[in-house]
């Protein structure tokens, strides 16, 4: 398998993505690049994925291309079943999602997201530095669906010890059982997936943990660009750079206008 | 009982919501209307909106046009998660505060996907310039299906821990069959709903294609609802299959033929994204949020909304090769003979 040369940050979190899913599995996908990531699964290792959709399309076959909403019509074609918000939430709040796949705009070590505001919660909440869009179906998946997957491109201004805003929730505090106690269900943040590489979150602690550095990224280099301390895995190994081959099928046949994913400049 | 948030009903409560049933006539009428006359009969100011569609599909943009060009004060707008519907409205309020005012917002997403953030929501919110209260696309879903099922709340495990919570009037209790935490939703009960649907006959019932969206259960929660419709058919046409009826006659009080009503975004079997247009729009707000200079703003406004009488004007306003390539990119994805 030849490597490509010439991928951006945002390809290599699509095909970090897209390994991290699991075939046969049902998938609750957020907007942006985990749609990018579960089409490429779809199209590679992954034939039998079950992507659902929070406008309520489940399993569809995707043959009409990258939707770009959570709500398109290419969701719609084909979908083994099609309802509307409250069927496709109550599919994850029964237990029907293995996965959950999300983004946010700011990530903490117990893989908590942010996507709601940037400020001072609750005194600011009325008027905030920064508004964002808010958790759109977000912080449901994050309390339901039994695993969730995270994308956070990697900046030391994303990734702090306390967040504006838990919008999402992830291991809470990290304490034992935070979020059974809650009363959530889920075993929340499985993977996390950056600019700079992949993590896990360590069984007894709940902790952000590197396990692979993405190619031209150290462990070191990691722990720079992150606003916390991060646990290391024992056997923490290098993601291999993606094939000229994983490149051609997001730009050719996955993403071919980039409207997720960005063309790199010339 | 977890108690974060004063407890208070935006729209109507619960019993000011069955009295409103109770005291409509439901008899199967002819309800088609103009545009003009259901947004002046049907929608107030104080008003709380219940907005149909999700993020940019099949969002009421023509209904928003209208109530735009009538003018409103004071709305409170609930919705799971919208894109143009709330932005037209909100992009009024920026460029001519003195002709539209929205007080408040009860949301779980503002924003167009893969077209950009909301500019309008940001300069509104950050200015500390309308009453903001978060929930999840689920916790709204399921407020909406609560105020259609006759109930003050429902439970649900939506987002039991976090700040989302913390943002609204959810109250967590301990469930008496499991002991376990459980969270309580207030019923949504908007005065009234604005919805956009693929077909429909002259007495209301409603045929809605691809999403359900939460459309039913905010037609049916709440006092009145405007629906607009692509397509007007023969009520014995229409009544083919009863099971295809998603929202029926008697939760309808007004229905109007506006083809492309949910144009820029987009509307199963008939068209695709402008995503252009949606772009150019938000574009105008940016400028204003970031230089503050309305003129482009009002410009939009001037030409699309106010220049015009009716929301065929401006749809008129394409290209026919616009509109074409539009419905084209939507045969594409689901592909059917004539």
């Amino acid at each position: 398998m030849t490597v490509s040369t010439d991928y951006t940050a945002q390809e290599i979190i699509v095909v970090a993505g897209a390994k991290v899913l699991e075939d046969k599995k049902i998938v609750f996908v957020g907007t942006g690049l985990p749609m990018v990531a579960s089409l490429l699964a779809k199209r590679t290792h992954a034939p039998g994925l079950i992507p659902v959709f929070e406008a309520g399309a489940v399993g569809p076959p995707l043959d009409h291309g990258l939707p770009i909403s959570v709500g398109d019509s290419k969701t719609f074609t084909g979908a083994s079943y099609l309802k509307g918000l409250n069927a496709a939430f109550e599919l994850t709040q029964r237990g029907f999602a293995d996965f959950g796949f999300i983004g946010g705009a700011e990530v903490d070590m117990y893989g908590n997201l942010n996507s709601t505001m940037m400020g001072d919660f609750p005194a600011g909440y009325q008027k905030p530095k920064v508004r964002l869009p808010g958790s759109g179906g977000a912080s449901d998946m994050a309390a339901s669906c039994e695993r969730t997957i995270l994308i956070v491109p990697h900046d030391k201004k994303k990734f702090n010890e306390k967040l504006s805003y838990v919008t999402s929730p992830g291991h809470l505090d990290g304490s034992p059982n935070a979020r059974f106690k809650a009363g959530m269900q889920g075993q929340g943040p499985y993977r996390l997936i950056t600019t700079k590489g992949i993590f896990d979150f360590e069984e007894k602690t709940k902790r952000m943990r590197i396990l692979h550095t993405f190619p031209g990224e150290t462990v070191e280099s990691i722990q720079e660009a992150t606003g916390f301390e991060l646990l290391i895995a024992p056997d923490v190994t290098q993601f291999a750079a993606p094939t000229v081959e994983e490149i051609r099928l997001i730009r050719e046949v996955v993403d071919p206008n980039g409207v997720f994913v960005k063309r790199a400049a010339k | 009982m977890e108690n974060s948030a004063k407890m208070f009903w935006t729209g109507l409560s619960p019993d000011e919501a069955r009295e409103a049933l109770v005291n409509k006539d439901k008899s199967m009428k002819d309800k088609r209307m103009t545009l003009k006359e259901a947004v002046s009969r049907f929608i107030k100011d104080g008003d709380n909106v219940g907005i149909g569609g999700f993020v940019n599909i099949r969002q009421p943009v023509a209904i928003t046009h209208e109530m735009v060009r009538h003018g409103f004060k004071n709305l409170t707008l609930s919705f799971q998660s919208a894109g143009m519907a709330p932005e037209i409205l909100a992009g009024a309020m920026i460029a001519y505060p003195e002709k539209f005012n929205i007080k408040r917002i009860e949301l779980a997403y503002w924003g167009h996907e893969a077209f950009g953030l909301s500019p309008a929501f940001r300069y509104l919110a950050e200015r500390g310039m309308i009453e903001i209260e978060d929930w999840s696309n689920y916790n709204m879903s399921a407020r909406f299906k609560a105020g259609a099922m006759g109930l003050p709340f429902i439970p649900t495990r939506g987002p039991l821990a976090g700040d989302v919570k913390n943002s609204n009037r959810t109250k967590i209790m301990d469930c008496p069959f499991t002991g376990r935490p459980i969270g309580l939703l207030p019923a949504s009960n908007p005065n009234v709903a604005l919805i956009h649907v693929q077909a429909a006959d002259m007495y209301g019932n409603c045929i809605i294609r691809g999403t359900d969206a939460t459309c039913a259960e905010i037609a049916m929660a709440s006092a009145h609802t405007i629906v607009t419709c692509e397509q007007l058919v023969s009520h014995e046409l229409l009544v083919t299959n009863p099971k295809d009826i998603m929202i029926p006659f008697a939760a309808v009080d007004a229905v109007i033929k506006v083809p492309f009503g949910a144009y820029p975004g987009a509307c199963r079997r008939h068209y695709w994204f402008n995503g252009d247009h949606i772009r150019d729009f938000t574009s105008r707000i940016a400028t204003m949020c970031k230089a503050g200079a309305p003129d482009a703003l009002k410009a939009y406004y001037d030409e699309y909304i106010y220049g015009v009488e009716h929301f065929e004007d401006y749809i008129e306003k394409f290209t026919t090769k616009q509109l074409i390539a539009d419905q084209a990119a939507e045969s594409y994805n689901c592909e059917r003979l004539a």
